[in-house]
C-alpha cells in the first residue's frame, strides 16, 4: 500500500464515529491525568487496559495512544502554571514557563506550549510517515556504545542550562547520577545504596523525585509569600494572549525543537526526555541574549514542547515497524494489542494496515483536537492561579502524594517525597538546579549500563567508541562541543583582565 | 561581611555526600577492570567528581559577599508534616481521614487566621481528592479506616 | 536503549462483579478477594492474573481486585501480601518463579521465608525459553552452536533480561550442559536483547517464545532450540534442546507462574481455590488467552506446586553457586 493510499485508509477508519469517540476519550483522559501532578501516561493506560478487552483492537491502541500524547499536553499545564512536572521532559518546560506565569504570562505561555507541541506533532507525524523505515534501521543499528556517547552528548550539551555558576549545574548533573546509581545494579545484580530496603532496588521513585523536588519544594518556598496570596487583578485576555513578538519568537524553536524530538524519539530509551533537554540547550545557546533563559524566555518553552511532543510521536516507530517497544509505555500499549490476539512485529503493517494508518491518521486527528479542546481551556486554567494560594496548596500536596502513590502503591514513596521534598527546598534556597538533577538522573544509570555493556562486548577495548561511526561522531561532537565552551571561557577571561 | 554562605554550606554538603558515597562504594562494592567493570566503579568515580565540584562551589564563595537567604522552617515542617500524616494514615485511617488531617496540618502556617476556613478547605480538598481519585482514577484506596 | 528501571504505574481495578450470590451459604468468601501481582499492569504476569482472576470473581460470587505492587522482580508483591494478609482469608497472590525460588540466593534477605510464610495454592502455566540467534548469522542449528560456542572461551556474547533472571540461568545451564562458557550480556527487557541480537552487537539470547517468534515470521531472527520437555504449542517447529547436540534427555529449564496464599490461611479455602482454578484452567478458551502472552496452563495440586519450588530452588541453586564459584 502506497504512502497515500494508506493515509486515506487511515483517515476513513480513524473518522469512522465508533473510533473516533474513542480517540476524544483518549485524548480527554491523558490531558486530565497529565494535570494531575504525577499521574501520567503509565498510570492512566493501566487504568484503561481493562476498558481495552471490550473494544477493537484498532480502537484501543487509538485510545491509548491518544492518552499518552495526551498527557503531554496536561503535563505542560501543570508545570507551567504550578511548576508540578511529572516527568524530566516537562521540567524542562517548567524552567521558563513558570517564570512567566509569575510574571503573569502564563496565557502566553500555555498557548505556547501548546501550539509548539501542536507544530511539533504534525511534524513528528510526517516524519513518521516518510522517514519510519529509514529510522527504524537507524534504530537497529544503534549499539551500547552509542548509546552511551550520545547520551554523554546530551548531558555536555545540557550543562549548562540555566545557573550563573556552571560549577552548581555540573554538581546537580553529578549528584542525579549518583542518586541513579541507587538500585540494583543491571550489569552486575548488585544491590547499590540500598541498606536493605528492598523498596530501594528499582532505584528511587522518578515520579517521587520529580514530585518531591519540584512540587513540594516549591511549595514550601510560597506558603508564606505574600505575593503568592491572592492575585487580585483581572487577567484580561490582553496579557494572556501572546503578543506579536512572541509569535515570532516561537517559530524557529519549534521547528527545531520538532526536527530534534522526531529524531531521537525514534531510538528507543530516552529520546523524549533527550531531545527535550537537547532543544532547550540549543535554544539558549544561540539565542542573541542567553541570559533572559530561566526568567520567562518563550523559546525555552515552545522549543522542548515541540521536542517532546514530535517525539512521543516517533517513539511509535520502532514499535510499530519492528515490534519492538522503546520504552514502559510503549511495552504497556503492545501488551494490549497481544490481548487482543495481535502479535505487534515487523509482519503488522503488512498484515493489518488499517491498525498502521489508522494510528497514523489517528494522530493527526487526535492532536487537532487537543489543540482545539486546549486553546479555549486556556482562560479556565490561567483563571486557577487566582484561587487563593493558601486554597490551592494543600490541595496540591494531597495530589502530589496519590499521584506517586499511583506509581507502585506503596506507602514508602510518600514518606520519600517527604525527605526528597526537604531536599529540594534547600537545593532551592542554595540556587541549585532540580530540572539538571533529573536530567542526570535520567541519564547516569543509562550511560553507566552502556559504557559498561560496550566494553563487555568489545571484550574490553575502548577503541570500539572510535571505531563505530555512530559513536564516533558522537564522540567529535562532545569534544567540539567542550573545545567550543573553552574558547569562549578564555574569551570572557581576556576581557575580564582589562577591566580589573 | 555578609559572606556567601549558602555557597559555602551548600558546596560543602555536596562534598560531603560526594565523598561519602565515594568511601561507601570503595568500601562495599567492587571496581572491577575496564573490561568488566564493577559496580562500584561508576559510584565511585562519581563521588569523587561530586566532591571536587562541592569544593569548586564552596571556595570561591569564601571570599565573596552574598545575600541573605529567607527560610521558612515552620513552612517546611508543616508540609512535611502534612504529607507524613497523609502517607502514613492512607492505609490505615482510610482516604477520607487522613486527606482531611493533612490538609488541616498543611494549612498551619498559611498566613490567615481563623479556624473555620481551615475546616472548609479540607472538607472540600478531600472531597474533591475521592471524586477524583476514588471515583474518577478507581484507585484501589480505602475510603474509611480498616475497623469500620 | 534501556528503560532501566520500569516504573510502571500500578493500580487495582475491580476486575469483575459478581452476577449472582452463588455461594451465599457459605461463609467464605465474606467480601473482596485481593491479589497481590509483583508486576505491573499490563506486563505478562499481570495480564495472566487478570486472565484467571475473572472467572475466578464469577464462581467465587465476590469480586477479585488485583493489587499491582511492582517491583525487585516480584518480590515486593509478595511482601506486601503478606503485610496486608488479615485473618478473613481474602488476600492472596500470583508469583512468577523468581521470587520463591532464587530470590533469596539472589537479595541475601527477601523480607520473608518462602517455606514458612508462604502457602502454594496451584500452578497456573509454564512458560519455556527459546535459544534464538539472527537470522544474518551463520549459526544454523544447535550442533553449530555448541560447536561455535566451544571454539574459544566466551566466543559467543548472549544477551538475558538482568543478572540471575530466568534467561540468564536458563543460558548457565544450557552452558554448563554442553561445557561451553559464554560471555553474559545484562539487559532489562526481552525488547534491548532483540534489538541487540539484530544489529549484530550480540550473538544469541535465551528468551521467552512471545518475545522472539514475531521477529522469526518476519525474518530477522532463527530459533535453534526451546527449553521445554516436549515442543510447544507456540513454536510447534522448533525442536526441544533435550537429546540433541549432547545435552541430557531430561535438560528441561522453565519459567513458571502460580497461586499463593499467605500460610495460615485456611486448608479448606486453599483447597477450593485449588480447585476452582484447575477448573478455570480446563476452559479451552482460557488456555488460549493464556497461551496468546506466553504461558502454557499447567494446573495441579497444592502438594506439586510445593514439589516444583523446591526441585527448582536446589537446581537454580547448584547454577547459582557455579557463577558465582567463576
Amino acid at each position: 500500500m502506497g504512502t497515500w493510499e494508506g493515509l486515506v485508509t487511515g483517515l476513513n477508519f480513524a473518522l469512522q464515529p465508533g473510533v473516533l469517540i474513542f480517540c476524544l476519550l483518549g485524548v480527554l483522559l491523558g490531558t486530565f491525568v497529565g494535570v494531575l501532578p504525577g499521574i501520567g501516561a503509565m498510570a492512566a493506560i493501566s487504568l484503561l487496559l481493562p476498558i481495552t478487552y471490550y473494544i477493537s483492537a484498532e480502537a484501543a491502541l487509538i485510545m491509548l495512544a491518544g492518552v499518552y500524547y495526551g498527557a503531554q499536553y496536561g503535563g505542560a499545564v501543570a508545570s507551567i502554571l504550578m511548576r508540578l512536572p511529572g516527568t524530566p521532559q516537562s521540567a524542562v518546560t517548567a524552567l521558563d514557563g513558570y517564570p512567566m506565569a509569575r510574571d503573569g504570562r502564563a496565557g502566553a505561555a500555555l498557548f505556547a506550549a501548546m501550539v509548539s507541541s501542536f507544530a511539533g506533532s504534525i511534524i513528528g507525524i510526517v516524519v513518521l510517515v516518510l522517514l519510519a523505515g529509514w529510522l527504524s534501521r537507524v534504530a537497529v543499528a544503534f549499539g551500547a556504545a552509542d548509546y552511551a556517547a550520545m547520551m554523554v552528548l546530551g548531558l555536555v550539551a545540557a550543562s549548562t542550562i540555566g545557573s550563573a555558576r556552571p560549577a552548581k549545574g555540573f554538581a546537580m548533573i553529578v549528584l542525579g547520577m549518583l542518586l541513579g546509581c541507587i538500585g540494583t545494579d543491571v550489569n552486575s545484580g548488585a544491590m547499590r545504596f540500598t541498606f536493605g530496603q528492598t523498596e530501594l532496588l528499582d532505584g528511587v521513585n522518578l515520579v517521587a523525585l520529580a514530585m518531591g523536588l519540584f512540587g513540594v519544594a516549591e511549595v514550601i518556598g510560597n506558603v508564606r509569600d505574600p505575593e503568592r496570596q491572592a492575585v487580585t487583578e483581572k487577567i484580561g485576555f490582553r496579557q494572556m494572549a501572546p503578543t506579536r513578538d512572541d509569535l515570532r519568537r516561537m517559530v524557529f524553536p519549534s521547528l527545531r525543537g520538532s526536527g530534534l524530538g522526531s529524531f531521537f524519539g525514534a531510538l528507543p530509551g530516552t529520546g523524549s526526555t533527550l531531545s527535550s533537554f537537547l532543544s532547550y540547550a540549543m535554544e539558549r545557546r544561540i539565542a542573541r541574549r542567553p541570559e533572559r533563559f530561566g526568567h520567562g524566555a518563550i523559546e525555552g518553552v515552545a522549543g522542548p514542547e515541540a521536542a517532546n511532543n514530535s517525539a512521543a510521536i516517533t517513539a511509535f516507530v520502532p514499535t510499530l515497524t519492528l515490534g519492538i517497544p522503546g520504552d514502559p509505555i510503549m511495552a504497556l500499549m503492545l501488551g494490549a494489542l497481544v490481548i487482543h490476539g495481535v502479535q505487534p512485529g515487523p509482519m503488522m503493517l503488512e498484515a493489518r494496515p488499517e491498525m498502521f494508518w489508522g494510528l497514523v491518521a489517528s494522530f493527526g486527528i487526535g492532536n487537532l483536537l487537543l489543540l482545539i479542546l486546549n486553546l479555549p481551556l486556556i482562560g479556565v486554567w490561567v483563571a486557577l492561579l487566582r484561587i487563593p494560594f493558601r486554597w490551592l496548596y494543600p490541595a496540591i500536596l494531597i495530589f502530589i502524594c496519590l499521584g506517586v502513590y499511583s506509581v507502585r502503591g506503596l506507602t514508602y514513596d510518600i514518606v520519600a517525597v517527604a525527605g526528597i521534598g526537604l531536599a529540594g527546598y534547600l537545593l532551592a534556597l542554595a540556587r541549585f538546579n532540580p530540572a539538571l538533577l533529573l536530567l542526570g538522573f535520567v541519564l547516569g544509570p543509562l550511560i553507566e549500563t552502556n559504557l559498561r555493556r560496550a566494553l563487555l562486548i568489545s571484550r574490553g577495548d575502548p577503541m570500539v567508541f572510535l571505531e563505530r561511526p555512530i559513536s564516533a561522531a558522537f564522540v567529535v561532537a562532545i569534544a567540539g562541543l567542550l573545545l567550543l565552551s573553552l574558547v569562549q571561557w578564555v574569551r570572557r577571561r581576556r576581557r575580564a583582565i582589562p577591566a580589573r | 561581611m555578609q559572606r556567601d554562605w549558602t555557597d559555602i554550606f551548600g558546596g560543602l554538603a555536596l562534598a560531603l555526600i560526594g565523598a561519602g558515597a565515594a568511601g561507601w562504594a570503595s568500601l562495599h562494592y567492587d571496581l572491577g577492570s575496564l573490561r568488566q567493570m564493577g559496580p562500584g566503579a561508576f559510584p565511585v568515580g562519581l563521588g569523587l567528581l561530586l566532591a571536587v565540584i562541592g569544593l569548586i562551589v564552596a571556595v570561591p564563595a569564601l571570599r565573596r559577599a552574598g545575600e541573605a537567604v529567607p527560610v521558612e522552617p515552620w513552612s517546611a515542617l508543616a508540609v512535611l508534616a502534612s504529607i507524613l500524616v497523609f502517607g502514613f494514615g492512607l492505609r490505615s485511617l482510610g482516604l477520607v481521614i487522613a486527606a482531611y488531617l493533612g490538609v488541616l496540618v498543611a494549612s498551619l502556617p498559611a498566613p490567615r487566621r481563623g479556624v473555620t476556613w481551615r475546616l472548609m478547605l479540607a472538607g472540600v480538598v478531600t472531597l474533591l481528592t475521592v471524586l477524583v481519585f476514588r471515583t474518577g482514577l478507581q484507585m484501589s484506596l480505602p475510603l474509611w479506616p480498616v475497623w469500620i | 536503549m534501556t528503560t532501566h528501571i520500569p516504573r510502571r504505574a500500578a493500580f487495582g481495578c475491580v476486575l469483575a462483579f459478581a452476577a449472582a450470590p452463588a455461594f451465599a451459604q457459605d461463609a467464605w468468601p465474606t467480601g473482596p478477594l485481593h491479589v497481590y501481582v509483583g508486576f505491573p499492569a499490563g506486563s505478562s504476569p499481570d495480564t495472566l492474573a487478570r486472565i484467571i482472576t475473572e472467572p475466578l470473581a464469577e464462581r467465587l460470587g465476590q469480586p477479585v481486585v488485583i493489587e499491582n505492587r511492582p517491583g525487585a522482580g516480584g518480590v515486593i508483591g509478595i511482601q506486601q501480601m503478606l503485610a496486608n494478609a488479615g485473618d478473613d482469608d481474602l488476600t492472596f497472590g500470583t508469583t512468577i518463579n523468581g521470587p520463591v525460588t532464587t530470590a533469596a540466593r539472589m537479595m541475601g534477605d527477601t523480607g520473608f521465608d518462602v517455606a514458612a510464610d508462604i502457602a502454594p495454592v496451584t500452578l497456573i502455566a509454564t512458560s519455556p525459553l527459546v535459544l534464538a540467534v539472527s537470522s544474518q548469522s551463520g549459526l544454523e542449528d544447535l550442533e553449530g552452536f555448541v560447536a561455535a560456542a566451544g571454539a574459544e572461551e566466551e566466543a559467543i556474547a548472549y544477551g538475558s533480561v538482568g543478572q540471575g533472571s530466568g534467561a540468564h540461568l536458563t543460558a548457565e545451564l544450557f552452558a554448563d550442559e554442553a561445557g561451553v562458557t559464554m560471555l553474559h550480556i545484562p539487559f532489562t527487557s526481552y525488547a534491548e536483547v532483540t534489538t541487540s541480537i539484530m544489529g549484530g552487537e550480540i550473538d544469541a539470547g535465551f528468551m521467552a517464545p512471545s518475545a522472539a517468534m514475531p521477529h522469526v515470521e518476519g525474518g530477522n531472527m532463527r530459533i535453534l532450540g526451546i527449553t521445554s520437555s516436549e515442543p510447544s504449542a507456540q513454536a510447534p517447529d522448533v525442536p526441544v534442546i533435550a537429546g540433541q547436540a549432547g545435552f541430557a534427555e531430561d535438560f528441561r529449564a522453565e519459567l513458571w507462574n502460580g497461586f499463593i496464599a499467605p500460610s495460615g490461611t485456611d486448608a479448606a479455602v486453599v483447597e477450593r481455590l485449588t480447585t476452582e482454578i484447575t477448573e478455570i484452567l480446563a476452559d479451552p478458551g482460557v488456555q488460549e488467552q493464556l497461551l496468546a502472552i506466553g504461558w502454557q496452563a499447567a494446573p495441579g495440586t497444592a502438594q506439586e506446586m510445593q514439589e516444583r519450588i523446591t526441585a527448582d530452588t536446589q537446581m537454580w541453586g547448584g547454577v547459582i553457586d557455579r557463577i558465582e564459584a567463576q
